[in-house]
């Protein structure tokens, strides 16, 4: 695999998804196996389906049941017929396709991470692509047509472009200045909008604005982990680094303003689609299971408690952006990471794709791996986790032989594994800056370990 | 002493037209029917006719100066809920069983849905709003038939367009008439029922034919049911009580004859009639087949029903039929359909997340028939609409299906209603499909005895569009749906 060229092994994969993609039907991945976790009532393309049957038939899909895909996803249904939504070649087509932007985008962020341009090839690349591709955690969801999918694609491309905006970037000094500056401004304005598409379409994105500005801010996206200074920013003039974060979120508002106004638009000026959309993750009116911790929480609570706890639980995302973001600013593509994986962990309707981009990140942080204290484990209890969810859901929802708890705690260990990962992530890159391995010296020599008799 | 006089007159005169009762009318009527499988279906039916009342203005409502209301035969309990709520028009059926449309046809009543069913018609305009006097009635109903019909809450009320037009007239006081419609499967209908059922006749179940409602026999037929009916129409306010039944003669008697009478089914006879019932008969619908005897001799034969007039009598009544030789129960399908359409509604699909909705509609006649579907779900079953497949005769025609209206559920608080219409060309099988979701519920939504499951409500077919007109709706049954989460 890894003396493919990196092209060649994207062909492959490529194709490879396509013709799965064609030839499994979605149902037979997303209710009938059992996998509950491969979309959720935000992405599941049966919903959006009929979200759009019903816009199409003058009904405000809004006004209740389950359609709660951006209104955006409508206006694409404008431009096209009805029927090529359950079309399966569209489908695996526009899949495969999300799949592979996603793939590519992550070879980018590796390359520039790598201080390398977009267009140079690295060693790395072929594996990466493998990571993403071949992920099971990625393409069941894909397969099952989750719209979380195109929500990755559009995520990994805002971050790549977000890695070719940095202060100083690669090659800078052999081109011209001004076509280098046109160009930064050029990702930094693509990086932007596909950020206030994907808060469009997610609302978790809120989350991981920060550090993605950051990276867009600072001075390059080269792996600091085993420096870590402070924030370096990309502009010559340190002390003034307001302005700059002010222009760049005012430039993600007005995108996303601009969205908003389209979706309402959309919609015939009405803002009903915002409840049923944004507020979906804040209110969780549908309790599908799913991967997360949330669902059997608010299955079981008391009404009483029911509004406390919600807020308890989206604050609680909330809390880890600040941290985590100082604690990284030397390495803000670091910063990211970590709160994906934190997402993925906690966010209140995850699929299986969230664990798969944290997974797929791994791939691009080679370098904290020796550092890391128990991989072993954490990759055991993400393999039970993956395993048995599937299996459970089947005994409980299909088989009636089991129940919810069974399924529910499969989901415990995956966030356990989840939280094991994060744990380590954030011990890994801390640690990397102490260098050296624990029982082994610089020189690489096996230390004497000394236990007292 | 001349004030004195003329003030003992007027209380003569008024007492006199009192007892001579212009103002309310008082009739009853029970008819039987013999059924091809052997049963015999009953209905009873007790009407009250108020002359000239109409039903109150909900603009009054906020004045507080009601007119007084004072009843002989009109039960005031009821009364003072109409008015109360500013309620023009009023169904209410309890019903347990599920009716047999193949072998029973139609019943004399239409509304025979499984559980408990309200609909009614309100004016707006009012200081308290529908929903608020909506609530205000179901309550109050609950309490007056100790019937849990509180709980035909929001959840469960839904208004859909065409499907229930009101019976009787309404009121031109320039306000716009809304409706409400709500029903519980799973509200079974007893003896508990049946006590203030006949607290509301003016003769209790003391003579006439209430005398024969006799609640162990009632509530061990096959299939029984009560429903109150108020509607205005301009000569008046008419009340309507029924109580419908389908007893099984072959299962109580010692021989396979299929005889009935009043001391057979009901265990009593009207020993006399209600003083004040203006009119009280008895219909036997004289069946076409086979040789029989109806004793004793009816007063008039007409149209293949006898009648029986049983006004002002004092003659003890034990109206039946006999026949001579055993029932033999008809093996093969009988080839004269009863109903102009016969259908069929099943949820399918093993798992807790997914389902099928299907019914299967059957055009026995030549013409082309159209009707009004209507389906009202609960927000627990989540329609799929794109996944509506039409197949007449196993080839898909999706056209067959049109107007559609929907209103989409909100969770845990509003059903969905859909209604549309379907056409069945003549002779034709029309399968109706489409994918359901099955909500995950919060655990307190879930039911008493959850591992027993819901009882979704029925849906409702209406050959209203077709020439025909006077077909009444009817109620597809009830799905029972196992339900068992957490």
């Amino acid at each position: 695999m890894l003396s493919l060229r990196p092209t060649h092994t994207l062909a492959l994969c490529i194709l490879l998804r396509a013709l799965l993609a064609y030839w499994i039907s979605p149902s037979s991945v997303s209710s009938t196996a059992g996998f509950l976790s491969s979309s959720s009532p935000l992405t599941s393309w049966l919903n959006l389906q009929e979200g759009i049957y019903l816009f199409k038939r003058g009904i405000d899909p809004y006004s209740g049941g389950v359609f709660r895909h951006s209104p955006l996803y409508l206006s694409l249904s404008s431009l096209l017929p009805i029927s090529i939504f359950s079309n399966p070649l569209f489908c695996a087509i526009l899949f495969t396709v999300a799949d592979a932007f996603a793939a590519y985008a992550l070879i980018g962020i590796w390359r520039l991470r790598q201080g390398l341009r977009l267009t140079m090839e690295s060693s790395r690349d072929s594996l990466l692509v493998a990571i993403y591709m071949l992920n099971p955690c990625i393409f069941i969801p894909s397969l099952a047509r989750s719209t979380s999918s195109l929500d990755n694609a559009c995520l990994l491309g805002a971050v790549m472009w977000a890695c070719e905006a940095c202060g100083s970037g690669p090659g800078g000094k052999s081109e011209n200045e001004s076509v280098v500056s046109s160009k930064r401004s050029r990702s930094k304005s693509r990086s932007l909008l596909l950020l206030a598409l994907r808060t469009h379409l997610s609302t978790d994105t809120l989350i991981l604005l920060p550090p993605t500005m950051m990276l867009i801010l600072s001075q390059d996206p080269g792996s600091r982990l085993a420096s870590p200074r402070g924030f370096v920013p990309g502009t010559k003039n340190k002390s003034t680094l307001t302005t700059p974060i002010l222009v760049l979120l005012a430039e993600w508002f007005l995108y996303w303003t601009l969205l908003t106004l389209l979706s309402s638009l959309v919609v015939g000026f009405g803002s009903g689609w915002m409840g049923q959309t944004w507020g979906a993750s804040f209110t969780l009116p549908d309790l599908t299971p799913n991967p997360g911790v949330w669902w059997y929480f608010f299955t079981e609570m008391f009404d009483h408690f029911r509004p406390f706890f919600l807020m308890v639980f989206s604050v609680h995302l909330l809390l880890y952006v600040a941290p985590v973001c100082i604690k990284f600013q030397h390495d803000p593509l670091y910063a990211f990471f970590i709160l994906t994986g934190i997402l993925s962990t906690f966010k209140p309707y995850p699929t299986l794709s969230d664990p798969g981009l944290f997974m797929a990140l791994w791939g691009v942080f080679p370098e904290v791996y020796k550092y890391l204290r128990h991989p072993l484990v954490t990759f055991l209890t993400s393999l039970h986790a993956l395993l048995l969810q599937p299996l459970f859901a089947h005994l409980w929802l299909s088989h009636g032989t089991g129940n919810a708890n069974f399924y529910y705690a499969t989901t415990l260990v995956g966030a356990c594994s989840g939280g094991l990962a994060l744990v380590d992530a954030c011990w890994a890159g801390l640690r990397i800056a102490v260098g050296g391995v624990e029982g082994v010296d610089e020189r690489g020599e096996e230390k004497e370990v000394v236990t007292q008799q | 002493m001349l004030r004195t006089g003329f003030f003992v007159i007027f209380l003569l005169l008024s007492s006199v037209l009192c007892l001579e009762d212009t103002v309310e009318e008082f009739q009853e009527q029970l008819s039987f029917k013999s059924l091809r499988d052997g049963r015999v279906a009953s209905t009873f039916s007790f009407k009250t006719l108020l002359k000239d009342a109409t039903p109150r203005d909900p603009q009054t409502l906020a004045l507080d100066n009601d007119d007084s209301q004072h009843y002989t035969l009109f039960p005031l309990t009821l009364g003072q809920i109409l008015r109360q709520y500013a309620i023009t028009e009023l169904h209410l059926t309890l019903n347990a069983g599920k009716w047999n449309y193949d072998s029973w046809g139609y019943p004399d009543e239409p509304g025979v849905g499984v559980g408990a069913e309200l609909w009614a018609w309100m004016a707006d305009g009012s200081s308290l709003s529908i929903d608020e006097r909506w609530q205000g009635v179901r309550n109050a109903l609950a309490g007056l038939f100790c019937a849990s019909l509180g709980s035909l809450d929001e959840q469960r009320t839904t208004s859909p367009r065409l499907s229930f037009p009101p019976e009787g007239s309404l009121p031109d006081w320039g306000l716009p008439h809304e409706l409400r419609h709500a029903s519980h499967a799973s509200e079974h209908v007893c003896t508990e029922n049946l006590t203030p059922f006949l607290k509301l006749l003016p003769c209790k179940s003391l003579s006439g034919l209430a005398a024969l409602l006799n609640p162990h026999r009632l509530f061990d037929a096959d299939w029984h049911g009560m429903s109150l009916h108020v509607l205005w129409r301009p000569v008046g306010i008419e009340m309507r009580l029924n109580f419908q039944l389908v007893s099984d003669p072959l299962r109580i008697s010692t021989n396979k004859k299929q005889d009935w009478s009043f001391a057979s089914l009901f265990d009593r006879v009207v020993e006399k009639a209600c003083p004040v019932a203006k009119s009280s008969r008895v219909i036997v619908d004289l069946p076409t087949y086979g040789v029989y005897r109806v004793h004793p001799e009816p007063s008039e034969i007409l149209n293949g029903k006898a009648y029986y007039d049983l006004t002002n009598s004092n003659q003890v009544w034990d109206i039946g039929t006999m026949w001579p030789v055993d029932f033999e129960y008809p093996l093969s399908k009988p080839t004269e359909a009863l109903l102009p359409f016969s259908v069929r509604r099943s949820l399918f699909g093993s798992t807790q997340d997914r389902g099928q909705l299907s019914i299967v509609v059957t055009n026995n006649q030549n013409e082309t028939l159209q009707m009004l579907y209507l389906e009202t779900m609960p927000w627990i079953v989540q329609f799929y609409l794109h996944t509506i497949r039409v197949h007449s005769d196993d080839i898909p025609s999706d056209n067959l299906v049109s107007n559609i209206t929907y209103v989409l559920p909100v969770p845990h608080a509003r059903p969905a209603t859909f209604e549309s219409v379907l056409t069945l060309p003549g002779h034709s099988t029309l399968t109706f499909t489409m994918d359901v979701a099955k909500t995950f519920l919060r655990y307190t939504e879930h039911p008493p005895d959850a591992q027993r499951g819901w009882d979704l409500p029925p849906a409702f077919l209406h050959p209203s569009y077709s020439h025909r007109t006077d077909l009444p709706t009817t109620l597809v049954a009830s799905i029972h749906h196992p339900y068992l989460l957490i």
